[in-house]
């Protein structure tokens, strides 16, 4: 595995009024790596989330792509240096069609987002990039239906779709099965992985769902209180006596259902 | 589906969405001669110009052509790409104003004048644009307001009351001869005509295009637009010089049209027309645009006649129930097959406090 930190967080700081939510956490994340993000309800994972994404900006500290600072990078930059992200709430284009959510998501990075009046559906290289994705994530059967009338299930895999259709390197992804049907998660989880490896991407998921997280990382950050508890691999995560005293021991039980 | 209307194949119909326009255009420039024919002149004085019912029919539809492009180029910048602006008057009026004003008291030739008139639309669009990145949603619709009222305001001072006519109104533009309405009211007919359709055209390539797809998916969601990497910005202010163009040649028509410009068409009124106009049809339809903008002419036009005085409360009263029963106006509604009422106010609540649903 490459030892090469392609995104790192440098005491990155969130504070809401009195509250800390993230408190000066450094993370690095390994290019080529499927990192997790774990800890209970309110342990911050959400706001580091949207603190690495630009969803958010930091009180203090820094974020760092390959080295240089993209702390204060405007929303719309970040995609095009090839970060992926989506959210705990679903996050598309509801009356357009799968295809097009999709279509959009693959042109948006391209170099034809000013043409006034060609079809856009002559641009064949993002129908087929869709096409593509349609397949890869399942939904080619619902491809034209508008995306508001999916179930959950399938919005999370077109959400994924949209994701995955400008070939993002570092996919950034906050909760993706939130609110899934149990039985859909693995399917998910494994898209997600498949992508990953097929690729040689870097994964960083925050999640809630142990079973998924331990099966699937490569390295796990656990997060407590705002704060970096433990860091490693999942055997050392799941040996480690802080963890297990602080949140596995009491807490791995609740989360696990409760997801 | 509905909202993503321009999402047919372009292969297999891509000409069938034209089929109906250019038929209705056809339609509409044979128009002044059958209503020659059945009210028994000759086809032959609709050439000669002749009083009668064809140069009266002539005259009515090329008023509702010009509200039809106002109303057009709203519904690419509120019901379209989801910007919610109350300055739309604003463009209208400037290009009438400038072009009379131009004509009037500088004698410029019309080509030099629409040189102008393009010019300054371009600058409108970009002072919107100044206040684009800046406010969002209904700050923005009040902020482009108050651009409006300024202009309405300046248009009435007394300083300006030579080039303007001030509260009167500017009178006697002189159009050139062979596009003068009076005397040769065919050409200005079919010249209107034509450049209905040709922004009807453009808009309905333009949002099938990969911009115009841009700008429906900033109407369905601009933060998730911006996350995929479109600087949403560009795409708005790409809209609003579109739209501000054809507006303001719309009030270069209306000012070689009407005999008086009055300041009112800067008005805050003048913006509740146009919205409504848009409501009628349907937003996010362009198809209903015109047809709210017909509707918009003949309502106002008996409403006027039956209730006098109270006419502008019957407007109001159009309003509400227009909101509350038919959100999705009439095109809209035909491409629902239905009135789904709940969903379409929260649709229409959204795109009216610039928020868009989802």
């Amino acid at each position: 595995m490459a030892a090469d930190i392609i995104l790192e967080t440098q005491q990155l700081r969130r504070e809401f009024g009195a509250l800390v939510a993230v408190d000066n956490v450094s993370v690095k994340i390994r290019a080529h790596t499927f990192h997790s993000i774990i800890g209970p309800n309110g342990a911050g994972k959400t706001t580091f989330f949207n603190l690495l994404s630009g969803n958010l900006k930091p009180t203090s500290g820094r974020v760092l792509f390959k080295g240089r600072d993209i702390t204060h990078l405007p929303l719309h930059r970040t995609a095009h240096l090839g970060i992926g992200r989506s959210f705990q709430i679903t996050n598309i284009f509801p009356n357009l069609t799968v295809v097009e959510n999709i279509r959009l998501a693959a042109q948006a990075l391209g170099r034809d987002n000013f043409h006034f009046w060609r079809h856009a559906r002559h641009f064949r290289r993002y129908e087929e990039r869709a096409a593509a994705v349609l397949d890869q994530v399942g939904l080619a059967k619902r491809a034209d239906a508008p995306a508001r009338t999916l179930p959950h299930g399938d919005q999370r895999k077109l959400e994924l779709g949209m994701l995955l259709a400008p070939d993002p390197e570092v996919l950034l992804l906050d909760e993706p099965t939130a609110g899934m049907a149990t039985e859909q998660v693995p399917e998910l989880i494994d898209l997600i992985q498949g992508f990953q490896a097929a690729g040689n991407k870097t994964v960083l998921l925050v999640e809630h769902n142990m079973n998924v997280v331990m099966r699937v990382s490569d390295y796990i950050t656990v997060m407590h209180y705002g704060q970096v508890l433990a860091e490693g691999t999942p055997a050392d995560v799941t040996a480690n006596e802080v963890v297990q005293e602080a949140y596995l021991g009491t807490l791995y039980g609740d989360v696990a259902t409760d997801s | 589906m509905s909202l993503s209307a321009a999402t047919s194949s372009p292969r297999t119909r891509r000409w069938q969405p034209y089929l109906a326009p250019l038929g209705l255009f056809i339609g509409l420039a044979a128009l002044p001669f059958v209503v020659a024919l059945l009210s028994g002149q000759s086809p032959a004085g609709v050439l000669a110009n002749e009083a009668g019912s064809a140069k009266f029919i002539q005259g009515l539809l090329i008023e509702i052509m010009i509200l039809a492009i106002v109303a057009l180029s709203y519904d690419l910048v509120l019901g379209i790409t989801g910007l919610l602006s109350f300055g739309h008057a604003l463009f209208f009026a400037a290009g009438a104003y400038l072009t009379g004003v131009l004509l009037k008291s500088f004698g410029w030739s019309l080509g030099a004048t629409l040189g102008l008139v393009l010019v300054s639309a371009v600058l409108q669009a970009l002072l919107f644009g100044v206040v684009l990145p800046r406010v969002k949603g209904i700050t923005f619709a009040l902020v482009t307001l108050g651009l409006s009222e300024v202009f309405y305001i300046v248009v009435q001072s007394r300083e300006l009351g030579q080039y303007t006519g001030a509260d009167v109104g500017l009178q006697g533009v002189p159009p050139p001869d062979f596009l003068n309405p009076t005397s040769h009211r065919l050409t200005f007919y079919l010249v209107t005509l034509i450049f209905t359709f040709a922004v009807y055209l453009f808009y309905r390539l333009f949002v099938d295009s990969p911009t115009g797809r841009v700008c429906v998916a900033i109407r369905e969601n601009e933060n998730r637009a911006l996350m995929l990497g479109y600087n949403t910005f560009y795409f708005k202010l790409v809209v609003l010089v579109i739209a501000a163009i054809t507006a303001n040649l719309a009030g270069t028509l209306h000012a070689l049209y009407q005999p008086v410009i009055s300041p009112n068409i800067a008005s805050l009124n003048a913006m509740v027309d146009i919205l409504l106009m848009t409501l009628i049809g349907g937003l996010g339809t362009l198809t209903g645009a015109p047809i709210g903008a017909a509707i918009f002419r003949l309502l106002t036009f008996f409403l006027d006649r039956w209730f006098g005085e109270s006419a502008s409360f019957m407007l109001g009263v159009v309003y509400v129930a227009l909101v509350l029963f038919v959100p999705y106006g009439i095109v809209g509604t035909w491409q629902r097959r239905g009135f789904h009422l709940a969903a379409g106010r929260r649709w229409l609540l959204g795109l009216l406090t610039g928020r868009g649903d989802g």
